[in-house]
């Protein structure tokens, strides 16, 4: 044990440079051989490695080389990350700001395969009774070996002379699992043919059958001339609960396929009629099949889905993007022309230079907005979860008397932005640094920060009252929901300065399309520092000007959508757009 | 020690070797990858092309594939006119019924005999994943109740063979002398019940607040019933019990209803007061202390002149801060017990149950130590005690291995205590 320690001691450097492993020497050495035992990253690896033979020091020297070379990669990211500094909200920001964090370590876990080879071609029934007999494990073999078949795809014909194995074994007869899972190797290589003898077969065995088993059937008979009994199945399914957008999917994509528009349309108003959400693929769907329409009655559907997007907030994924450009383009006598295009930081198309959509919210919203916000995220049915009534008061009063404010302050989340620097200090810089554009301010905190303390100075805090407005909410109280409130009392020109996402009090709201609202008064009110050091300069993360919708002008139409590499996640808005204008 | 060693010593003979290692297993898995991805191309392919023309193509020694079909069609022929014609009228409950035995066939978690009334609940149900959930729930409820069936005709088995034994070798048992009839259960039953008379006497008074019934589902619901019946066992058992309030029981509400359901008769002859009057009525405000997770007061002692209270509230729904509001409305002071100071909290919620909390209280009440009363925190939730006085100890806490080696002596030691 001393032996590997004196390695590790004579490496000091390569320690401080792996933040993983902060602690003292000791302590980290059993670290890191747990780690390297269960073989979770390579790079400890390499460190255990280079301590187990010291004297070898070329080696060594270059197995360091390897093991810090992936660093600097990393440390290259993060540059180029923070140079970019996408906005709070663009789509993929997220995930920068989790691979920025380095104490994110993702396990990967091998999988674990089973013994046993899959047959890659039929077996007659002495091969699969010997390869019964080569199994040994909890489940059934025939459900087993049915399921991995399923899992890696086999050949139709290997889980056939399975089936065949099975019904010979067992007078013919032959369990509905195993049929199901025959089914879907069928489906899944389109079988058609062998799609249909299963359905008969199941037809004539079972008198119904459940959803997992009629939407594979679904799915398979599309393809068929006996399209129209999918729709059969879709009635069966819906005598005992709603079917999937799958499912509906799939019928909708049979009736196009076969050219019954009306079908399809008719499907798709009973999917929006459930509430359900329907899935980007059948929109797209519907566009690719209209290039051979040449119907108005038709494209003013589309128009109509387009505008089911804007109302839902929903953004088509890349596909659908050209789909839709194709659809446009095919119009005739209308001349669209589409292009792939970003907007610029005015707001304005960079492929047509129109201006997009304001972030703005209408008067009539806005105070939609800030009704809800008061009912439902402060009070929220009982006023003591969050605050208490005289609390409420007391603030309600404050902010009535108060002129409007340009700048909402979380007095909090500002002053903890800085770990390492005193709370009241990273505060006062900043209130000091706004205060000298001649900005009203307001600040938001709680009771405790004007008690004296080693973070809290009262000489400081004293120099942001006088240069600030505050109010000081008591501790156990949620300060939040009053930095949304004072912010939507003082008008649309006030912002208010956070990091924090507010997530949480977002999904206070009670329906989708409140929160959709707050959302885009968010985007537009929101600033977030992004300053990484103290002291220096605040910088504020860009507001959006513009909305990111579906929109149109009657004669253009932008679109933003989802690149197919990008991971965008719930709360972020996508970047790029696609950008339609007619030609006159 | 030595194996370790050893490990350093192969790893060292390895490593020049290492680099040119690692490159060759590479490349051979990457040629083993190619060949069984192309071979499982060729395999799925080569049918689905020359699917069509099989009979034709197929080698002579090729293996009846299709047979079955022809059995599995056949064989319910003679059955078939029968079903289809009373299938046609079928109302939802009957289709949901064998929704439910096609998927039981698929092997997937429902029950195998479903009730009307559990059939009725299950088509309350609003969401597909609510349906599957009280599937789920019911099969697990089935399967337990089918493992117990077992397990009591086995144990009903063993008693018959012990009888015949005992037969045949007490047939010639001398008379014997004893002191006590074999009446213990019932003596102890008439102890606690004198017990509980006195506490309810001079016993110091613990609240269980019943003001939640609204916040709660059904189910939520049971388990506090659940969680309330264990608890006053545990009390009803103390050497000093507590007197025990139900306070804001609402006569015939749902918690009501159900208590009378769980006691049956008992509930009327039970040593505690049910009250539907508020604990601020009954008590002075400023002894009373609100036990809550949420309360920034970290609970120091346990002081016997103070009335705690304690909600009796199941929280599966995360509406945290609900009881903290009920206390803040009411201006009384709050307290929660010093986890984060005695345990190194790992997982779960610092929210516990209402037994768990019984019996903290109970413990504290006799003993006073914290130690002793935090035992009865779930295991699972956390990693070990915090010594405060050894500060070195904590770094030998952390890791897994030191945190059994910990905790077994203590734990073999507390047992011997208890024997004692």
């Amino acid at each position: 044990m001393t032996f590997c320690f004196t390695g590790i001691r004579s490496f000091p450097k390569l320690w401080k440079s792996n933040p993983y492993l902060g602690l003292g020497p000791a302590h980290s050495s059993v670290c890191l051989f747990l780690k390297d035992c269960y073989g979770i990253r390579n790079q400890q690896k390499w460190f255990s490695l280079k301590t187990a033979s010291p004297q070898n020091t070329k080696a060594v020297n270059l197995l360091i080389a390897k093991a810090r070379y992936p660093r600097k990669g990393d440390k290259g990211n993060k540059k180029q990350v923070s140079s970019d500094s996408p906005h709070l909200f663009a789509a993929g920001a997220a995930k920068k700001r989790s691979q920025m964090n380095p104490q994110s370590k993702d396990h990967v876990l091998s999988p674990v395969r089973d013994t046993i080879q899959l047959p890659t071609k039929p077996l007659n029934s002495e091969e699969w009774d010997k390869l019964k007999e080569d199994f040994k494990g909890k489940a059934n073999f025939e459900n087993w070996i049915s399921s991995q078949m399923a899992h890696c795809r086999s050949s139709v014909d290997v889980a056939k002379s399975l089936l065949a194995w099975v019904a010979a074994k067992n007078n013919g007869i032959i369990g509905y699992d195993l049929l199901v899972k025959y089914l879907y190797l069928c489906v899944f290589h389109k079988q058609t043919s062998e799609v249909i003898d299963v359905y008969e077969i199941m037809k004539t065995r079972y008198k119904s059958l459940e959803s997992g088993g009629n939407s594979l059937l679904i799915r398979g008979l599309i393809h068929s001339d006996r399209w129209r009994e999918a729709l059969l199945l879709l009635e069966d399914i819906k005598k005992v609960m709603i079917p999937s957008k799958k499912n509906y999917h799939d019928c909708i994509q049979g009736a196009l396929l076969h050219q019954d528009v009306k079908t399809a349309w008719d499907l798709y108003q009973e999917l929006l009629g459930h509430d359900v959400v329907p899935m980007l693929e059948t929109l797209k769907a519907f566009f690719d099949f209209g290039k051979d329409i040449k119907d108005d009655q038709y494209s003013n559907k589309l128009l109509d889905i387009l505008l089911y997007l804007r109302n839902n907030q929903l953004y088509p994924g890349e596909s659908f993007a050209h789909s839709v450009k194709t659809w446009f383009e095919s119009v005739p006598g209308e001349q669209w022309k589409g292009q792939f295009t970003t907007i610029q930081k005015s707001g304005q198309c960079l492929g047509c230079g129109k201006t997009i959509e304001s972030i703005r919210l209408s008067p009539e919203e806005y105070e939609f907005l800030k009704g809800k916000i008061l009912r439902d995220v402060i009070d929220g049915g009982d006023q003591y979860k969050k605050t208490t009534p005289q609390e409420l008061k007391r603030f309600q009063n404050f902010v009535k008397h108060c002129p409007p404010f340009d700048i909402v302050i979380d007095g909090l989340n500002v002053a903890k932005m800085f770990p390492k620097s005193r709370e009241s200090q990273v505060l006062l810089d900043v209130v000091s640094q706004l205060a000298k554009q001649n900005l009203r301010l307001l600040v938001l905190g709680r009771k405790h920060m004007l008690r004296q303390g080693s973070r809290w100075r009262r000489d400081e805090m004293e120099m942001v009252q006088k240069q600030a407005s505050c109010f000081f909410a008591d501790n156990i109280s949620e300060d939040d929901p009053f930095l949304l409130y004072a912010t939507l009392h003082s008008g649309n020109h006030c912002k208010f300065i956070t990091k924090d996402l507010m997530r949480d009090h977002k999904a206070c709201l009670p329906d989708a399309k409140t929160q959709r609202l707050f959302f885009k008064w968010q985007q537009g009110h929101q600033l977030a520092i992004i300053n990484r050091l103290p002291g220096s300069k605040i910088t504020f993360q860009r507001i959006l000007s513009h909305d990111t919708v579906v929109q149109t002008t009657g004669d253009s139409w932008h679109i933003p959508y989802d690149e197919d590499l990008v991971e965008r996640y719930s709360y972020e808005v996508p970047t790029k757009w696609l950008c339609l204008h007619r030609q006159t | 020690m030595p194996v370790f060693l050893k490990m350093s010593v192969s790893i060292t003979f390895l490593r020049p070797f290492a680099r040119c290692l690692v490159p060759f297993t590479l490349q051979r898995k990457r040629r083993v990858l190619y060949s069984t991805i192309l071979q499982r191309y060729m395999s799925s392919k080569i049918p689905a092309v020359s699917y069509p023309n099989k009979e034709s193509t197929s080698p002579p020694e090729q293996l009846e594939l299709d047979g079955w079909k022809v059995t599995m069609k056949s064989s319910v022929q003679d059955e078939d006119a029968s079903t289809v014609a009373s299938s046609k009228d079928e109302d939802p409950l009957t289709a949901t019924r064998e929704l439910i035995e096609m998927w039981r066939l698929l092997g997937r978690e429902v029950p195998e005999h479903i009730s009307e009334e559990e059939l009725k609940t299950l088509m309350e149900c609003v969401s597909k994943s609510s349906k599957k959930k009280y599937l789920k729930y019911l099969y697990v409820k089935e399967k337990m109740k089918k493992a117990k069936q077992i397990k009591k005709e086995m144990k009903a088995a063993a008693k018959e063979e012990a009888k015949d034994q005992l037969l045949e070798t007490t047939k010639e048992d001398k008379q014997q002398n004893f002191l006590f009839l074999r009446l213990w259960d019932r003596n102890m039953e008439i102890a606690m019940g004198w017990k509980g008379a006195q506490a309810m006497q001079f016993g110091q008074p613990l609240v269980f607040d019943m003001a939640y019934a609204e916040y709660m589902k059904p189910k939520e619901l049971q388990n506090t019933v659940s969680q309330l019946l264990e608890s006053e066992g545990w009390n009803r058992r103390n050497v000093d019990p507590f007197h025990i309030y139900f306070c804001n029981l609402q006569l015939d509400g749902a918690y009501h209803r159900e208590l009378v359901k769980r006691y049956g008769e008992k509930w009327n002859k039970l040593l505690l007061t049910a009250t539907e009057k508020s604990h601020v009525d009954l008590f002075p405000k400023d002894s009373i202390i609100y036990l809550t997770a949420d309360s920034p007061n970290v609970m120091t002692t346990f002081k016997h002149d103070k009335i705690y209270v304690v909600g009796s509230f199941v929280d599966k729904n995360m509406q945290s801060g609900t009881s903290l509001a009920k206390a803040k409305r009411l201006k009384l002071a709050t307290e929660c017990l010093p986890l984060d100071k005695y345990l190194q909290w790992d997982t779960g919620t610092k929210n516990l149950t209402l037994d768990q909390m019984m019996r903290i209280l109970l413990c504290l009440k006799n003993t006073g130590s914290w130690e002793e009363a935090l035992k009865f925190v779930p295991r699972r939730k956390h990693t070990g005690y915090l010594e405060i006085s050894q500060p070195s100890q904590e770094i030998v806490n952390r890791s897994k291995k030191s945190k059994t080696f910990n905790s077994f002596p203590k734990g073999s030691l507390n047992k011997r205590s208890q024997k004692r």
